[in-house]
């Protein structure tokens, strides 16, 4: 008896909790919140498909398209609580060549209050990356190879550079699961693991409140240069065109990534 | 003992709801039809493998229905849909678009080389591109994109649309609606047919567009070997499987950027791209003929390559008739402009780089992406008899 009033318990606990949206947070009084998305190089506005930008090792290049994942997005509550946003599976895709994609408009009530920051996962966790889950384009086209680990491309961030021959030389800077190769030798049959590559991202300075009834609207930058210096300074004459089968370029990238998104106009 | 069995009861009614509680909704076509004038058409339903796209490009206007479809194929296959009376001007959609052929002309169909002449005597402007899966195409029709959802011209929209421009153009039937009106409206089988499937018997040429445009859109490659593959129903050979990782490594051939794979079935993004073919350009009918925006200079929609083996000669302008000549090309034959899709990122090596035995691979492979049954569906060839 102890047993079955122990599993209805569970039960009647999975029940609620299964479909729950958010983390509960004692409150009556609810606001939302929106995020639009910007992508700078240096500051300004990005141009695409034109050779105006310098990195960090002096690599002219230009950008013609950035397409990316952020999910599990979390707004920090200044009582300790948080707040997990999980409208859409609690993905969202921006694409530079979609500008629909540049709003994000969450649904989801919010309880008001003062929050300190918010902070996402750049790209797809290991739990909720499942091949096949988007059978429609845009987010369809993303898919990263089961071979090579299977699941969505984090990000396509695609352009050019102009390499050592001064040849204008396309790049694919591509973020997704890596893998670990035997012996280095770059084939699948050689592969004997995956790396998770996808991380968290803790916006700075994106402390905003939710006031009742109101929407919050945050811009969240893309710094696009911030791929390219701190803390690695990436050269593309080093790391070539490619690199969904280089770890040690993903996990340059990866490195690179933590503080590649800044706080824009919050209102 | 009573209560343990209200317990395992409420339990029964609880674990079903925590399967499907947070099943996750997906999209389904709502197909209402209004009866109101006496005809009850049956709704059609397209069916698929599981990792199918959901979202089809289907019109409100325009839901398929079976009789609808029915209809449509009639037309397609009629070849007094020309208008035109002597035998030698007949012609229908099929004399271009052979089932055999994946709903294209081939290299060795109608037309020998595989290069379409209309009946005013003129080459079309591209190389043809196979009719099925359009229902999945929501990025523009043709090479260019020239048929899409947001362009100006209001007759230029609609997969329906391209049944006229296909009656008018010089190098396809060069009729025009009136003639094939006069030649279809008054044969009283069609006027059954018509109310049947939009309770009408006042046949117009829009009604005879949405009819192949239903049709058309019900025309489906689902069933190669490839697709047995990825339901677990066959294996690949050794050597299609090396050419699958070919295709969808970075460090192979890397055709899935553009082409799809195991993500995506259709084998195309359907977007547009420089793939390396030129330096020099001057087709007024690329995409940038439609964006103005200098990188779609040289740029062409991504065709399908399920069914490839039967579609040649490929590119748009019909260059290579084989696809041991497209491989080569990929391999070795890229070369660099100012446009060149960024995706194309093997290029200042002049491509893939890859060896004869790969080379043999990616072929097989593509192989594997013929559909036998797409190519013998009666459901998709001429009707049993004609109105």
């Amino acid at each position: 008896m102890k047993h079955c009033s122990l599993l209805l318990f569970l039960s009647v606990m999975m029940v609620i909790g299964s479909c729950k949206k958010d983390e509960p947070i004692e409150t009556n009084k609810f606001g939302k919140i929106s995020f639009q998305f910007a992508h700078k190089v240096n500051g300004l506005a990005l141009v695409t498909d034109t050779l105006i930008y310098v990195n960090a090792a002096g690599n002219e290049y230009l950008v013609n398209e950035v397409q990316y994942f952020i999910s599990d997005v979390i707004l920090h509550n200044s009582d300790g609580s948080d707040f997990m946003i999980n409208q859409d599976g609690g993905i969202h895709y921006v694409d530079t060549d979609i500008p629909s994609t540049f709003s994000w408009a969450v649904t989801t009530d919010i309880p008001v209050g003062n929050y300190s920051s918010v902070s996402f996962t750049f790209g797809i966790s290991e739990a909720k990356n499942q091949s096949n889950m988007f059978p429609n384009p845009p987010e369809r086209d993303m898919f990263w190879p089961e071979f090579l680990g299977g699941g969505y491309h984090y990000m396509k961030l695609n352009g050019k550079w102009l390499d050592t021959l001064s040849q204008v030389t396309p790049f694919n800077f591509h973020l997704g699961i890596g893998q670990i190769y035997a012996h280095d030798v770059i084939n699948v049959d050689s592969i004997t693991g995956f790396v998770q590559n996808y991380f968290t991202v803790t916006v700075p300075n994106s402390s905003f409140a939710i006031n009742e009834n109101q929407t919050t609207s945050m811009e969240l930058i893309m710094n696009i240069e911030s791929w390219f210096d701190t803390p690695h300074v990436w050269d593309f004459n080093y790391w070539g065109g490619s690199i969904m089968q280089n770890q040690q370029a993903m996990q340059t990238a990866k490195e690179n990534g933590a503080d590649v998104f800044t706080i824009g106009t919050i209102q | 003992m009573l209560l343990v069995k209200k317990i395992f009861f409420l339990l029964l009614f609880l674990i079903p709801g925590i399967f499907f509680s947070c099943k996750k909704e997906v999209p389904i076509q709502q197909i209402i039809i209004t009866d109101t004038t006496g005809y009850n058409p049956t709704p059609y339903s397209i069916t698929v493998p599981w990792y199918f796209p959901t979202i089809m490009n289907i019109p409100a206007d325009n839901p398929l229905t079976v009789e609808g479809i029915y209809l449509g194929r009639c037309l397609f296959y009629d070849q007094r849909f020309s208008g035109y009376q002597a035998p030698d001007s007949q012609m229908s959609c099929s004399s271009c678009h052979w089932q055999s052929k994946a709903f294209e002309c081939g290299i060795d169909g109608p037309f020998p080389g595989g290069h379409p002449i209309g009946i005013g005597g003129n080459y079309t402007p591209h190389y043809m591109l196979p009719l099925f899966n359009l229902v999945w195409q929501n990025n523009g029709y043709l090479w260019s994109g020239l048929i899409r959802p947001d362009n100006p011209v209001t007759s230029k929209r609609r997969l329906e649309d391209l049944v006229w421009m296909g009656v008018y153009a010089k190098h396809e039937m060069y009729s025009d609606s009136n003639r094939v009106l006069a030649a279809i409206q008054n044969i009283p089988g069609y006027k059954i047919l018509f109310k049947k499937a939009f309770g009408t018997e006042n046949i117009t040429f829009e009604l005879m567009a949405k009819a192949i445009g239903q049709f058309v859109r019900s025309i489906v490659s689902c069933h190669s070997k490839f697709d047995q593959y990825l339901l677990g129903q066959t294996s690949l050979t050794p050597s299609e499987s090396s050419g699958f990782v070919l295709f969808v490594t970075e460090t192979g051939a890397d055709c899935f950027h553009c082409h799809g794979g195991d993500g995506n079935p259709l084998f195309s993004t359907y977007l547009y791209y420089n793939n390396g073919k030129d330096t020099v350009f001057g087709d007024p009918m690329d995409h940038y003929g439609i964006t103005g925006d200098p990188m779609d200079i040289g740029a062409y929609k991504a065709p399908t390559l399920r069914n490839c083996e039967l579609t040649g000669p490929y590119m748009h302008d019909g260059r290579f008739t084989t696809l041991d000549q497209v491989i080569d090309f990929y391999s070795e034959g890229v070369v660099w402009s100012p446009s060149i899709s960024p995706l194309m990122h093997k290029v200042n090596d002049g491509g893939a780089q890859l060896t004869p035995q790969q080379k043999a691979d990616l072929k097989a492979f593509l192989l594997t992406l013929t559909d036998q049954t797409l190519l013998s569906n009666p459901d998709y060839g001429p009707p049993p008899e004609f109105p």
